[in-house]
């Protein structure tokens, strides 16, 4: 591996947003190929990240740091990178639901979402059923995540999953849910597929979800 | 119920966490933030409300308070709230220094007494809450404890405020999911004090609302508070910021944010009714960086807790605290000294309604046998806030001098005068010897806390709501139901 390369792992398991871009367009100028600076750099980089914050190594403020810099670097990477390679990293569209807004559980789910390399859609907070529909039609998601706090605003969960339902569009995606008041049962009850009680699980959860499409064959 | 205990006063314990300079400095720092940063006001009536009172508003929601504002705000709120009973007895009595406890309320889930299995929280188990706290000596009000789930989602809170007014006489404070639900509560309690002027000479309840941090203001929570305003219904506006995720990991950053967040609060229920009854809040703690969860067992909880409650002195405000509760699971090792802390903590401080007392796990959990383990803390707490009296009689020297060196003091009349008064006795912790102990089936405590929940569940019961009464509360909430029912 070049030393570049290794650089770039360095730089964002320590979170240094600034340093991980400059390696990044460094190791593009030494024409190194895109496809191996996301497979040695990014990716086991934010691997890296995970293990150390299931260790207790590290904090999510660090992870947070970790991701942007984990992102930052994508921005770069992403238009050279071959669309089908683009899809196998997923793509998610989250928010908040209708009702409630509370925004700092999802934005954490969010940025470990994108640290982990999917492309986040993030609706942000009081999201309606529809809009999530749309969204869904607009941006073509494998994976639709929904965050909640409020005990009132769970049965809006269940909404948009009828929402999605109704517009056709339930069967191309998994959907994912979380939040303090929610629990397994909840989201079975409600027809979600997946459900993460704080972020690192929902991101284990995202993976198996879309893993799971891949083997439906979408 | 003994008598209130005001603390930090006479012969009893001192305790502060701020000096003087601290808190001005914070409290500097919390008019800044309003005056400079702004808070969003989703709310056209409160918005209207803040830009005739002086107010720059930016764009559609963001206010600009100017400090002049928050400083007549605090000349017109009241220094002193006092909760009544269901009987109209004036009980709180919300005055510097003045303390009591209760219970937190609305936790989606609870452990069934009888089997211990985790649950979700039905009507019954609230009902149940009510009852223990009524039962225990040293809960001096009442909030939910658990979320009422088996009625309708968009009525629940007027169940939920049924089964709280079945099980206690205590005040209560209330919880609501928006104006609609406060009404109907409101519209209940003034039934069962005998009219709204009652109500309002001796409020029933204190309503619980909450900005969200950072400085937000939703619609839902600045309804609650101008309704209960308009209403001269007290109300505790508390902020619930989290260190490190919506507020600074900073405790000072935290307490200056929160008080800016409280303090707005104040000033749009003064806007909107001069001399309106207002209680400073803040659950403030820290979110834990490993878990993400919103810790209430750390002890930067009561450290900010006893802060605010120090700030709230120098504001002349009643305020609102957290103790009692943890992040445990059970009623476990962990859950024992979390309470300790924290009660000891919050006592301490003088905080007037000090709150969540049987939370577990992280408040997702409401736990009767917290609760019950709590009021014994609460009780050893109260000996040591009473703290040390000093005078010729205490001191003893004659008593000293007729015992002399070598003898005993269990003969003396002095002894049999004050042991009661200055000595503190148990009901659940042990003190027998070893083979006492053993003899009673080596229970541990969390055995003994059980057979109290039981023992008053079996044993207790509460004085009962007039039946003519409680027809008349059970078709406000039916009413209210058949109308969520049509939408």
């Amino acid at each position: 591996m070049s030393s570049t390369v290794e650089r770039i792992r360095r730089e964002i398991v320590s979170g240094h947003v600034e340093e991980s871009v400059e390696a990044v367009k460094e190791a593009l100028q030494q024409k190194i190929p895109p496809q191996e600076i996301l497979d040695d750099g990014l990716l086991p980089a934010m691997e890296r990240v995970g293990s150390l914050f299931q260790e207790g190594e590290i904090f999510i403020p660090d992870v947070f740091f970790s991701a942007k810099a984990m992102h930052g670097s994508m921005d770069i990477l992403r238009p050279l990178l071959a669309p089908s390679r683009l899809m196998e990293m997923g793509s998610v569209v989250i928010g908040t639901v209708l009702g409630d807004i509370h925004d700092i559980g999802k934005k954490l789910v969010s940025t470990m979402f994108e640290g982990a390399g999917f492309n986040v859609v993030d609706l942000g907070v009081e999201v309606s059923p529809e809009a999530f529909v749309q969204a869904v039609e607009a941006h073509q998601p494998q994976i639709v995540a929904m965050s909640t706090l409020l005990t009132t605003t769970m049965m809006n969960m269940g909404a948009t999953v009828e929402a999605l339902l109704k517009a056709g569009v339930r069967e191309r995606v998994k959907i994912l849910i979380g939040g303090a008041p929610v629990t397994r049962a909840f989201a079975e009850e409600i027809g979600a597929d997946g459900y993460g009680s704080n972020a690192s699980t929902g991101l284990e959860e995202a993976k198996a979800l879309l893993a799971a499409l891949k083997g439906e064959g979408k | 119920m003994g008598k209130t205990l005001r603390v930090n006063v006479g012969d009893t314990t001192r305790f502060r966490v701020l000096s003087e300079d601290q808190i001005s400095e914070i409290l500097g720092a919390a008019l800044e933030i309003l005056e400079g940063v702004g808070v969003k006001v989703n709310d056209e009536e409160a918005l209207k409300l803040l830009q005739k009172g002086g107010a720059r508003t930016e764009g559609d929601d963001l206010v600009k308070i100017p400090s002049a504002l928050v400083r007549r705000a605090l000349q017109t709120a009241p220094g002193r709230i006092v909760l009544a009973n269901r009987d109209g007895g004036r009980d709180l009595v919300l005055e510097r220094n003045r303390i009591y406890f209760g219970t937190g309320s609305d936790c989606p889930f609870v452990i069934d007494p009888y089997t211990d299995e985790r649950r979700q929280c039905l009507f019954d188990d609230v009902l149940r809450a009510a009852r223990v706290a009524d039962a225990l000596g040293d809960i001096d009000f009442f909030m939910s404890l658990g979320l009422v789930s088996d009625v309708p989602r968009l009525t629940y809170d007027r169940h939920q405020f049924l089964a709280m007014a079945m099980g206690t006489r205590k005040p209560l404070i209330i919880t609501c999911l928006d104006r609609n639900g406060l009404a109907d509560q409101y519209e209940m309690a003034c039934l069962i004090v005998g009219g709204e002027r009652t109500f309002q000479a001796n409020p029933y309840f204190a309503l619980y609302a909450e900005p969200s941090s950072p400085l937000t203001h939703s619609k839902e929570a600045v309804g609650k508070l101008t309704f209960a305003a308009e209403r001269g219904i007290p109300v505790v506006y508390t902020p619930g910021s989290s260190g490190g995720a919506t507020a600074p990991a900073t405790m000072a950053g935290i307490l200056a944010q929160g008080l800016a967040e409280t303090l707005s609060g104040l000033v749009i229920s003064q806007l909107k009714s001069q001399g309106a009854p207002f209680i400073m809040g803040g659950v403030h703690t820290i979110m834990d960086m490993r878990m993400g969860i919103f810790s209430y067992g750390a002890p930067e909880l009561s450290l900010l807790s006893a802060s605010m409650t120090d700030i709230s002195k120098e504001l002349n405000l009643p305020v609102f605290s957290t103790a009692g509760c943890g992040d445990a699971k059970i009623l476990d090792e962990q859950a024992a000294s979390e309470a300790s802390i924290s009660l000891l903590l919050a006592g301490l401080s003088g905080a007037n309604l000090i709150h969540d007392v049987g939370y577990l796990e992280s408040g997702l959990l409401g736990s009767l046998d917290m609760l019950v383990l709590s009021d014994e803390v609460i009780s050893a707490t109260k000996r040591i806030l009473r703290g040390v009296k000093v005078n010729e009689e205490t001191l003893a020297v004659d008593v000293i001098a007729n015992v002399g060196p070598g003898g005993h003091f269990v003969g003396e009349e002095h002894t049999r005068r004050h042991v009661r008064e200055e000595h503190w006795l148990p009901t659940l912790m042990d003190r027998t010897n070893r083979e006492g102990w053993e003899k009673g089936g080596a229970k541990t405590l969390g055995r003994r806390v059980r057979e109290r929940v039981i023992d008053i569940l079996e044993g207790y019961e509460p004085d009962p709501l007039d039946g003519q009464l409680l027809g008349e509360l059970k078709t406000i909430v039916a009413l209210a139901d058949e109308r969520y029912a049509e939408k």
